[in-house]
């Protein structure tokens, strides 16, 4: 097992290379200019280039390119050519409320998809069954931003019950931080809720059909452990692997999420980036992005072992 | 680890999340009637107010940074941190004294060292600041309170560069700060303004937080705009960015956010209908929408269907492409200066009143228009601009232009407008944009309506006609020569078409009732505003 983890870990590291070659070199060739930007809009052509010329921007591909691998070899992720902060700092100031909206989303979505499909599965044909599909096409059908903005009017603005936007940290209380994540994380995790639970229902009907479960039944096994403890257990693979590939859903909707909801998050900070051509942060947090899609992945792997012991590495 | 094991530690870490052991104290109800918050027009990504010239850092900077002189309400400048000047009878020798008391949020007071180093760093990027430069002879501290500033020829309008609150203004900031190239940007906040920059709580793009100063020393005059006294009545400004519209409404409504400087006119209504919030003017100068044609290549570089398109043109249709049916948001501008402030002309503007498709057709033909593509370069994530866009692209048609409708982002069309190769080469025919009325209420800071060729904005008009009244003005002696040289200026630019003016529009800001002491300003002011 360990030797696997090693082996994966090393496995990352060209991976990781040839995302920052890809982004870089996608940054380079595409059209815009931070030094535009940062001149604002009444500033000479003059000034513009003064500016280009003083962050460097006028320098070769293959020398910014160079100097930039180089230093994210050292750990430097460079600097905000915006902000003047390091783009390390700035993705550490971000990165709790992304991480707090990614952790309760997937809580949120697994607890609630997964008894959804199960009993989808076991109601399959009958209203419940229907009710659970029907919910599933509205959550792939409705866009994250028209969902959050109804969560927000209705439980925020007319009710009253939770904040309408911002974030506490974790450090100022559990409960203040409960309540400003639970409108964007049931939105975020809507469409998330609608895949797993379909999944789980698709899976959970093969499994159903087989001999064992038959048996289990014909034991006496209540209907309750038939579900969870016999067949679940023998449905979590394909389960497990589509939360795991959920999370680029995730980070996805993060973006969209965090705008509406003014959640300072690495999803704001990489929007705002585009739009300038902040090019230090846009290629520090798709490097940082594609780490924690690797590590999922990595351990999606290492879930299989824990939820079918046949699976050895 | 097994199964069992795993699963036992995820739910105990669970059970001591939910116990609340990581609780902290949250702020106490006093301290949050004490803390405005403010929603800005658009993210503080930066702050170096000469490095960075978007309005959004100017308006943050006007509370870290304190000006020599600041502008009234009737455009006129006062003191602010001098406390009297004097110039030499033949106007080439300014001296100037600074108020006594004056302190760097350092604790350091603020000497004339500070001043001569700050308006050098400020002379490099603005454009009246580099007109002094070219006329300069010496900048140079006398004592620690005075300085003077010797020139070659007298400059008029020395006391309104110094007060203008167009960006870049003069901020005065210490020596070893200023001394920082003007092309690279500063990386200490500290001023004598009558906020503090909480450096340690600003993340860019969520928030920034300013601090009551207290050894700040206002002036004993009646606060107007940027001139008399800057009494800062509540303990914390904090600047908190909300890219969604809607999601700003509705935080304004819930009370979570204080003041939003530029609700969406599509939101305004519901704002008004709730009891607890106001809704006025933001700033009453407003904005002058605009595209620019580019002189330099065909087809715009033929004087006769730049005018044809200025001919055709119905400034109401863009307009109210921009601020849907609410009539006291705009007015049709035959002309390219401010309404409504001393010095607004129409004289020469007939050909903006016209709104004639078979004459714009006539000009067309007499052009000798032969079909070439106009690259019209619109940014999709600006609504204003987005909105002129399509205007324009139905205007050009109607008139039989061909056009090439390029739809993209603001970053691509900042870029893409300093391109001088022909349009089908990556370089353009036309970009939309606007300007804000307090940049346009006389040439000292119009950057747009300067037609200088290749030291023009974007676009490079080289109008000699225009040129000359610029600096007619700039020379006049009184207000009556001033208004004389702004009206032929009017008259060259509309002829001479140095870009198209779209109408002149203004914009709305909201606040909650508890609050008080809004006013309306080219910027907002928070000084004087006050949270009950």
């Amino acid at each position: 097992m360990l030797a696997f983890i090693v082996r994966r870990i090393i496995t990352t590291i060209p991976v990781m290379a040839f995302v920052a070659l890809f982004v870089f070199s996608l940054l380079y060739i595409a059209p815009g200019d931070p030094a535009a930007v940062i001149a604002g809009d009444q500033a000479s052509p003059a000034d513009v280039e003064r500016i280009r010329q003083s962050l460097g921007l006028d320098r070769p591909y293959l020398v910014r390119f160079g100097e930039w691998f180089f230093r994210v070899l050292q750990g430097d992720l460079g600097t905000s050519i915006f902000t003047s902060l390091p783009v390390t700092q700035l993705i550490a100031q971000r990165i709790e409320p992304t991480l707090s909206l990614m952790v309760l989303t997937l809580i949120l979505a697994v607890s609630i998809a997964v008894p959804l499909g199960v009993i989808a599965a076991w109601k399959a044909g009958t209203w419940v069954d229907r009710a659970v599909v029907g919910f599933a096409v509205f959550g792939f059908s409705v866009p994250v931003f028209v969902i959050g903005y109804l969560l927000a009017y209705v439980f925020a603005l007319k009710l009253d019950w939770v904040p309408v936007q911002g974030y506490t940290p974790i450090a100022q209380g559990i409960w203040p931080w409960f309540k400003n994540l639970i409108l964007p994380s049931i939105t975020l995790g809507t469409v998330y809720i609608a895949l797993i639970a379909r999944i789980t229902r698709a899976t959970m009907l093969e499994v159903l059909q087989q001999d064992y479960v038959r048996t289990a039944q014909a034991k006496g096994v209540s209907n309750r452990d038939v579900l969870f403890l016999h067949s679940l257990k023998n449905a979590a693979v394909p389960v497990v692997t589509i939360i795991g590939i959920g999370v680029a859903l995730l980070i996805g909707g993060a973006v969209v999420t965090e705008s509406v909801f003014a959640i300072p998050g690495l999803g704001r900070l990489t929007l705002d980036a585009i739009l300038r051509r902040d090019y230090p942060v846009i290629q520090g947090v798709v490097l940082i992005f594609s780490f924690v899609y690797v590590l999922v992945n990595l351990a999606v792997d290492l879930i299989y072992t824990l939820v079918d012991p046949r699976i050895r590495y | 680890m097994d199964r069992r094991n795993f699963l036992k530690t995820a739910a105990g870490t669970g059970v001591l999340a939910a116990t609340g052991g990581l609780a902290m104290p949250a702020l106490s109800q006093g301290a949050a009637a004490k803390t405005l918050r403010f929603v800005p027009q658009a993210n503080l990504a930066n702050f170096d107010p000469i490095w960075g010239t978007q309005y959004v850092v100017r308006n943050a900077a006007a509370l870290v940074w304190d000006t020599l002189y600041g502008i009234d309400s009737k455009f006129q400048p006062q003191r602010q941190m001098v406390e009297g000047e004097e110039v030499s009878a033949d106007g080439l020798t300014w001296t100037f004294k600074l108020r006594s008391g004056l302190k760097f949020h350092d604790g350091t007071p603020v000497l004339a060292k500070d001043v001569v180093q700050s308006l050098k760093r400020w002379q490099a990027r603005d454009p009246m600041g580099l007109m002094i430069k070219a006329i300069e002879n010496d900048l140079s501290a006398v004592d620690d309170r005075s300085w003077t500033w010797k020139l070659k020829q007298p400059f008029p309008k020395m006391l309104l560069a110094l007060a203008k609150n167009n960006a870049p203004c003069s901020f005065i900031m210490p020596e070893r700060i200023a001394k920082t190239d003007p092309f690279t940007q500063i990386t200490e906040y500290v001023g004598s303004g009558p906020m503090k920059f909480a450096r340690n709580e600003w993340v860019p793009g969520a928030k920034a937080v300013f601090e009551k100063f207290a050894d700040y020393v206002p002036r004993s005059e009646k606060a107007d705009w940027l001139a008399g006294g800057k009494n800062i009545l509540v303990d914390r400004v904090e600047w908190v960015i909300i890219p969604d519209a809607a999601t700003a409404a509705a935080a304004l409504q819930s009370g979570e956010v204080d003041w939003w400087e530029t609700p969406l006119s599509d939101l305004v209504p519901v704002l008004k209908a709730h009891k607890d919030i106001n809704v006025d003017i933001g700033d009453p100068l407003g904005n002058i929408g605009a595209f620019r044609m580019n002189h330099l290549h065909p087809p715009f570089n033929n004087l006769k269907v730049r005018q044809a398109v200025l001919t055709a043109m119905n400034q109401e249709d863009f307009m109210r492409s921009i601020v849907g049916d609410d009539d006291k948001l705009w007015k049709p501008l035959p002309g390219f200066f401010t309404p409504g402030t001393p010095l607004y002309t129409e004289a020469g503007g007939d050909m903006l009143k016209m709104k004639n498709v078979a004459a714009a057709k006539k000009l067309i033909a007499e052009s000798g228009y032969n079909g070439e593509p106009v690259v019209c370069v619109v940014a999709q994530d600006m609504s204003a601009t987005k909105s002129m866009g399509d205007v324009t692209a139905e205007l050009l048609k109607s008139i039989g232009l061909k056009v090439d409708f390029v739809a993209t982002d603001w970053g691509t069309v900042g870029a893409r407008r300093a391109q001088k190769t022909p349009p089908g080469q990556g370089g353009w025919s036309m970009f939309h944009t606007w300007h804000a009325g307090a940049d346009c209420i006389n040439p000292s800071s119009y950057t747009a309506i300067r037609a200088n060729g290749d030291k023009a904005w974007f676009g490079w008009p080289d109008v000699p006609a225009v040129e000359a009244e610029v600096t007619n003005w700039f020379n006049a002696k009184d207000q009556a020569e001033e208004k004389a040289a702004m009206d032929r200026l009017n008259k060259a630019a509309v002829e001479n078409v140095v870009y198209a003016p779209t109408g002149f529009y203004l914009g709305y800001q909201a606040w909650r009732k508890n609050v008080t002491g809004v006013t309306s300003g080219p910027l907002p002011f928070f000084w004087n505003v006050a949270k009950g």
